[in-house]
């Protein structure tokens, strides 16, 4: 009982925790990216179409952003590598908290630094451009982040030294995000976006939390076949014991009641033993959850959620206490349980003690 | 012919050297959602103790910034977003209100709602004397004002693009659009009337009112 309810609690709260985890990552993103395309490839825009957005009503703000990947062949490793301006705002808090990069200097993560370290760049590191020639770019300091990031292989840069490493001429950005403050026109002013840009993707937030809440939400394969499994066992072990007594524990009663117990006070005995065992169940199951989940951060449950994917990285699941989640598991576990035991208990009780034990 | 050209030249040159350092032509919007943030960012950045309060045209200001750097060294488009935006905003100090917060069991005064579910809509109305009235939307407001004139210090309310906190006695509605607000059909409030006639085209809406149009009869014909 115990370790059905601990397979199903650890799998609702892997699933909400990642539920928080994507809505975290989309709070940084901006409302709305304009990427142009050609041929139905991502390609670049300039950056003075910004000013075309900013006519909008309802657009609040529009910059041009440069980040792209960069493939270092000798650890076969891509970098994500973000541009900024020093001065505009924009949407990701992570690029506005990091200020003053120095020119040719960069910000790197981690996971970035232990491989330039591998490879013996300690103070520098060499970006090979298209066309051959090497762009040298110190290394300022670590990335001054929060939070854990989703790819831990960032970097940032100035705007300029983006761009070169890019081969992107002056005014050449890679897309723009654009943010309407007041969410109920986020959809039209989408709509007015297509119209001046024909040619070009926009993709909307919203659309994006959709998209990551149909992939990871209860009804979909994962959770679906978990569930099916628990709820399976589930309710062989209630029918198992719904299906009658068996003889010994029918002799049982049949004692109780030659001894002169009424049918209420066996209800009452039966009533306790199955409300002890599954709350016992209930709450050693939580428990076991609640450990592996959030202290073992779920080794193995947790590669079955995260890798098919590929959109939310290795991650650490944060502590929080689901109510609904957990008062869910209870009335599912519990009621139905002490249900179970009563049912076929009141059945054989009622019978003349001296038929049952015969 | 000789002078005809020397004096072409001579005015070209004129018309150059002005517009080195002339007032540069931008549109409003960029002006408000790009290079005034970017210049406020600059400013609180890289202007710790310069005293800019000196010059007295826009001219002097940019050539300043640019020569005697008392910001530091910043590129040519740096120093355009800066001096505009000291030049527009920080030197004409104009009234900006603070954001219309409120907490989770703030209610509005006329039909009771909770405001923390619907915070575009939140308006208020203040006293001299500090008490303050928080409405959830602007037909409780109206109705509240038409019945309390007296006294009241400021009715603010949040214009529906920016959602920035703006004065309700200049701001400009439209009745009649596509877009309803927590209690039903709204007078959709504006800081300018250029966007109150943008959104009237773009929902459906019927009319324009500035603030003192508004009668009591016309809010409560919204409760229909």
């Amino acid at each position: 009982m115990s370790l059905l309810i601990a397979l199903l609690a650890s799998t609702l709260f892997i699933s909400n925790a990642m539920k928080d985890e994507y809505n975290k990552i989309i709070s940084t993103y901006p409302d709305i990216v304009i990427t142009n395309q050609k041929a139905l490839r991502d390609s670049t825009i300039d950056e003075n179409e910004v000013n075309k957005l900013l006519a909008i009503e309802g657009v609040s703000s529009a910059v041009p952003r440069v980040w792209g990947n960069y493939y270092f062949l000798n650890a076969d490793k891509k970098f994500l590598i973000l541009g900024k301006d020093e001065f505009e705002t924009y949407p990701n808090p992570l690029l506005n908290e990091n200020l003053d990069i120095k020119n040719h200097s960069m910000l790197i993560s981690l996971g970035v630094k232990k491989i330039l370290d591998d490879n013996y760049y300690h103070n520098y590191f060499n970006f090979i451009e298209s066309n051959g020639s090497i762009k040298k770019m110190q290394i300022q300091s670590l990335l001054n982040t929060k939070e854990s990031l989703k790819n831990p292989l960032v970097i940032i840069m100035n705007k300029d030294d983006a761009q070169e490493i890019f081969q992107y001429s002056k005014n050449e950005v890679t897309d723009l995000a654009v943010t309407v403050v007041n969410r109920s026109e986020v959809a039209f002013v989408a709509t007015k976006i297509r119209i001046l840009f024909p040619s070009a993707k926009v993709s909307i937030k919203k659309d994006l939390r959709v998209f990551y809440e149909n992939v990871y939400n209860l009804r979909s394969g994962f959770f679906l076949t978990v569930f099916i499994i628990t709820f399976f066992t589930f309710f062989i072990i209630i029918y198992d014991k719904v299906s009658g007594l068996n003889s010994e524990q029918r002799y049982e009663i049949g004692i109780l009641k030659a001894l002169g117990w009424r049918v209420g006070d066996v209800l009452s005995a039966k009533l306790y033993e199955g409300l002890i065992v599954s709350l016992f169940s209930y709450i050693l199951g939580i428990s076991m959850a609640f450990i592996y989940v959030y202290l073992l951060n779920a080794p193995y449950l947790k590669d079955i959620f995260l890798n098919n994917y590929d959109l939310i990285g290795d991650f650490k699941i944060v502590f929080s206490v689901d109510y609904n989640t957990l008062s869910l598991l209870f009335l599912l576990s519990v009621p139905i349980y002490i249900a179970a035991t009563i049912i076929p208990s009141w059945r054989v009780a009622t019978l003349e003690a001296d038929e049952v034990m015969r | 012919m000789f002078t005809n050209k020397i004096s072409k030249l001579f005015f070209l040159f004129t018309l150059l050297s002005v517009s080195l350092f002339a007032y540069p032509q931008i549109s409003q919007d960029v002006k408000d959602k790009k290079i005034y943030p970017m210049g406020e960012k600059i400013y609180n950045a890289k202007c710790k103790g310069a005293d800019l309060t000196q010059f007295k045209t826009y001219d002097t200001l940019f050539s300043s910034l640019q020569k005697d750097k008392p910001c530091g060294d910043l590129n040519r488009k740096h120093t355009v977003a800066l001096s505009l935006y000291l030049w527009d905003v920080k030197f004409k100090n104009a009234k900006t209100y603070k954001k219309l917060t409120v907490s989770k069991d703030a209610k509005c005064q006329v039909c009771g709602m909770f405001l923390h579910g619907h915070p575009n809509w939140v308006s208020r109305i203040n006293y001299p004397k500090g008490e303050t009235y928080n409405f959830d939307g602007m037909k409780c407001m109206f109705k509240f004002y038409f019945n309390n004139k007296e006294g009241i210090k400021d009715i603010l309310v949040q214009d529906y693009y920016t959602l920035q906190t703006i004065n309700a006695r200049k701001a400009y509605f439209v009745v009649g659009s596509d877009v309803y607000g927590p209690m039903g059909y709204e007078l959709v409030p504006f800081k300018d009337k250029k966007s109150a006639t943008i959104f009237l085209l773009e929902h459906n809406g019927k009319k324009i009112y500035s603030f003192d149009e508004v009668t009591e009869h016309m809010v409560r014909n919204l409760d229909r």
